[in-house]
């Protein structure tokens, strides 16, 4: 009897022993959760830094004069976190997703509200350009997430002071114009095009969007999903059309500065530099709109941003079609009953909020069209509402909806590997075909 | 914070006074038993919460990882042995296969090469030049992998040929009035993947120096006296005398850079993350678990690695055995 009284006291010790000494832990942080009906509400997000201190600042005078307490969470690692949250039930308030596909595979779990039932989806989607609103949309067609902030990926710069001289004081209006453009530039021995896809650990990534845009462009949003939903496969003969077009427009001989060797090598965020040397090293760089924030260009043409820095979106296959790839965080709401939340997400989606955001950061774009324009801080910001809010159909970016091996792996190895001349366009897209998962 | 402070006291305490109590439980609990078997059996106890511990943090996740080898991307449903025969018959994973080789062969034996040369020509300087030199190839020994790949971006940058060259090497080749190199793009014999050694054999040069010139200066001089009066030449010194009697040094030095060659990650991941045919298996490894989310192809891989090493701590252990029985 003593023998196994003492057996059982020392196991138990010795596993309490154990487990003290490694699972100590900071606890739920309070607040969250589906049953929370507290004025006290958790916001997740996975921005940082500078973008997260101007978020703050705009939300948090507003929430304290409507007597709401926000907890503020920016992680950077959100994706995982946000993840590993809903598996253990600890569920944020409110969190803004980067990516619908993660969003998406959330709602599955049925965590996410209808946000039908608390903001009027009908102003809404009054207020931005087609395919913004159903970017934060289940499968079945659920609102499960509007976007609160949002960017473009189709912006085309050019260095105004040089533009006249090779006619590009008239932005191209088609696919055609731009092409003949480009082989206008090229005529007088200039490179017409910068490109750079190296982003360290991420390399290849820029290059994706250039495909996305093309695919958008040529054939259509219907196409587009159906690719980026992998109903069509990856490696479509429409695609391979792509890779072509790209290659003749971008990657030919005399056509990107450097050469195509130097593309993988060269880094996104500076590799457009070289249009403001004298003579310029090329007219055209296709990048996001957050490469006009200081720290890409070159700081005295950042300092005298409108007066050197021309802007035009990709053209559409006609001057009608303007269709724009673009990006942006989406709120979505987790505690549905939580009056306080609602208040919340009424907030971002709202123009009150988004010219607030304008006023404040220099990096915000507002995905609403009737917010207030006339707040950006440079003509270049202005420019980039504008292409957003004249878009004929709006939509987000591919690879950050296909699933992780392809939109941040194979999508990313293979165009680098293409692009460096390792290997041809058709055996590129067979790689991420088969890449992709069953 | 304080909640920080408070966790880390209660976890170093409890932990201390937990080991405590459990010893003097464990040994309360052999005295019970009666006289020749509390000798008997007390090794064992004070032995099992160790072997526990390499239980629960070893042996079982290894056990488990060789089940979840043969388990599908969620580890949800077993699929035989297709995770291993898809990843051996991929062109890219074979790749990767054949550059851990490359590394496997060239990057330990480069080392101790290396780590020789510079042991036996700054035994011949002066003491002060012996130090002076001794420490400045020592020190990148305490950069980790990543600042390595932050310092070697700069030797191995490459701008496009009409902007400056921040690159050292493409300063040195454009100074010369070539065109800049890709120099991480350069697959042809694997090149790219020698130039990443190269920034192995920076790090773990020092390391080899260290423990080789110590072995050197341990070679008893009369032994080197004798061969001279003998005749023999500073060469037939060197490869006769001095080889031999450090090859124990010269083995372990081979070893531990060999296991570390093997776990070769950081270096990979930030130079070029595996692009431009330089994917090492720890890279893959990374990239299936954390990009792909495929926890059967990173089970698989490091199953691999497993098997790999295996023979290799075989080899260890029996050189350890044989020179205790040397002694």
């Amino acid at each position: 009897m003593r023998t196994r009284s003492s057996l059982t006291a020392s196991a138990t010790l010795g596993a309490v022993a154990v487990l003290t000494a490694g699972c100590l832990s900071e606890g739920g942080g309070g607040g969250g959760g589906n049953e929370n009906t507290s004025s006290t509400i958790e916001l997740m997000y996975g921005f940082t830094g500078q973008q997260s201190d101007d978020f703050i600042a705009v939300v948090k005078p507003w929430a304290e004069e409507n007597d709401i307490t926000i907890n503020f969470a920016p992680t950077p690692d959100f994706n995982s976190l946000i993840v590993t949250r809903v598996q253990g039930n600890q569920l944020p308030d409110i969190a803004i997703f980067p990516q619908p596909g993660i969003m998406k595979s959330i709602a599955e779990r049925d965590v996410l509200a209808d946000l039908s039932d608390v903001l009027d989806v009908g102003d809404l989607e009054a207020n931005m350009v087609p395919g913004m609103l159903e970017a934060g949309q289940g499968d079945d067609g659920t609102q499960y997430a509007v976007l609160m902030s949002s960017n473009i990926k189709n912006p085309v710069y050019y260095p105004l002071k040089a533009a006249d001289a090779v006619g590009l004081d008239q932005p191209p209006q088609t696919q055609e114009e731009l092409l003949a453009l480009t082989d206008k530039i090229a005529a007088t021995g200039t490179t017409p095009w910068c490109f750079g896809i190296e982003a360290a650990a991420a390399t290849g990534w820029p290059a994706t969007d250039w495909v996305e845009s093309l695919m958008l462009i040529n054939y259509g949003e219907d196409v587009y999903d159906q690719w980026v939903n992998h109903e069509i496969p990856f490696n479509d003969p429409q695609v391979l059309e792509v890779l072509n077009q790209m290659e003749e427009l971008l990657l030919a001989e005399g056509r990107v500065s450097g050469g195509r060797e130097s593309v993988a090598a060269n880094n996104f965020g500076t590799a457009g530099n070289v249009m403001f040397d004298d003579p310029p090293g090329c007219y055209m760089y296709r990048q996001g709109n957050f490469l006009a924030q200081p720290g890409f260009f070159p700081d005295e043409i950042v300092a005298n941003l409108d007066s050197e820095v021309g802007v035009f979106p990709l053209p559409g296959t006609d001057p009608e079609s303007k269709p724009v790839l673009g990006g942006g965080d989406m709120a979505s709401l987790f505690s549905a009953d939580n009056e306080a939340a609602q208040k919340v997400m009424e907030y971002l989606t709202s123009t009150e909020f988004q010219d607030a955001a304008i006023a404040q950061s220099e990096s915000y774009l507002a995905p609403r069209s009737d917010a207030d324009s006339s707040g950006y801080d440079s003509e270049t910001s202005r420019n980039f509402a504008t292409i957003q809010n004249e878009a004929t159909v709006w939509r987000f970016d591919g690879s950050d909806q296909m699933p992780g091996e392809v939109g941040t792996g194979s999508f990313w190895r293979e165009m680098t590997a293409w692009i460096a001349g390792d290997q041809d366009a058709q055996t590129t897209l067979d790689n991420i075909e088969n890449s992709w998962p069953a | 914070m304080t909640i920080k402070i408070l966790n880390a006291l209660i976890a170093v305490v409890g932990g201390v006074l937990g080991a405590i109590a459990l010893y003097y439980l464990l040994n309360k609990l052999a005295e019970l038993l009666p006289g020749r078997w509390e000798d008997r059996v007390k090794p064992y106890l004070y032995l099992l919460p160790a072997l526990a511990a390499i239980g629960l943090y070893l042996v079982y996740p290894t056990f488990q990882t060789i089940v979840y080898s043969f388990a599908n991307a969620q580890s949800t449903e077993f699929v035989g042995v297709d995770n291993y025969v898809n990843l051996l018959s991929s062109p890219s994973f074979q790749s990767t296969l054949f550059n851990t080789f490359l590394w496997i062969l060239l990057a330990p034996a480069g080392t101790i090469v290396i780590g020789l040369l510079i042991a036996t020509l700054a035994d011949r300087l002066r003491p002060r030049g012996e130090k002076l030199s001794k420490t400045l190839i020592f020190l990148p020994l305490a950069i980790g992998g990543v600042s390595a790949g932050a310092i070697w971006r700069f030797v191995y940058a490459a701008n496009p040929p009409n902007q400056e060259q921040v690159g050292l090497l493409n300063g040195i080749v454009t100074g010369f009035g070539g065109e800049p190199v890709n120099w991480l793009q350069l697959s042809d014999f694997r090149f790219n993947s020698l130039l990443l050694m190269v920034m192995l054999l920076w790090m773990q040069a020092g390391f080899a120096m260290v423990l080789l010139s110590a072995a050197i200066k341990g070679v008893p001089t009369e032994t080197l006296e004798a061969a001279r009066l003998d005749g023999a030449g500073e060469a037939s010194v060197f490869f006769r005398i001095v080889i031999p009697q450090i090859r124990t040094t010269i083995i372990t030095v081979f070893i531990t850079v060999l296991i570390g060659v093997l776990k070769t990650f950081d270096i990979v991941y930030v130079m070029t993350n595996g692009n431009f045919n330089t994917n090492v298996i720890a890279v893959d490894f990374y990239n299936q678990l954390f990009t792909n989310n495929n926890a059967g192809y990173a089970a698989a891989i490091v199953v691999m690695l497993l098997i790999i090493m295996i023979p290799v701590l075989v080899f260890q252990v029996r050189q350890f055995r044989a020179e205790e029985a040397a002694r």
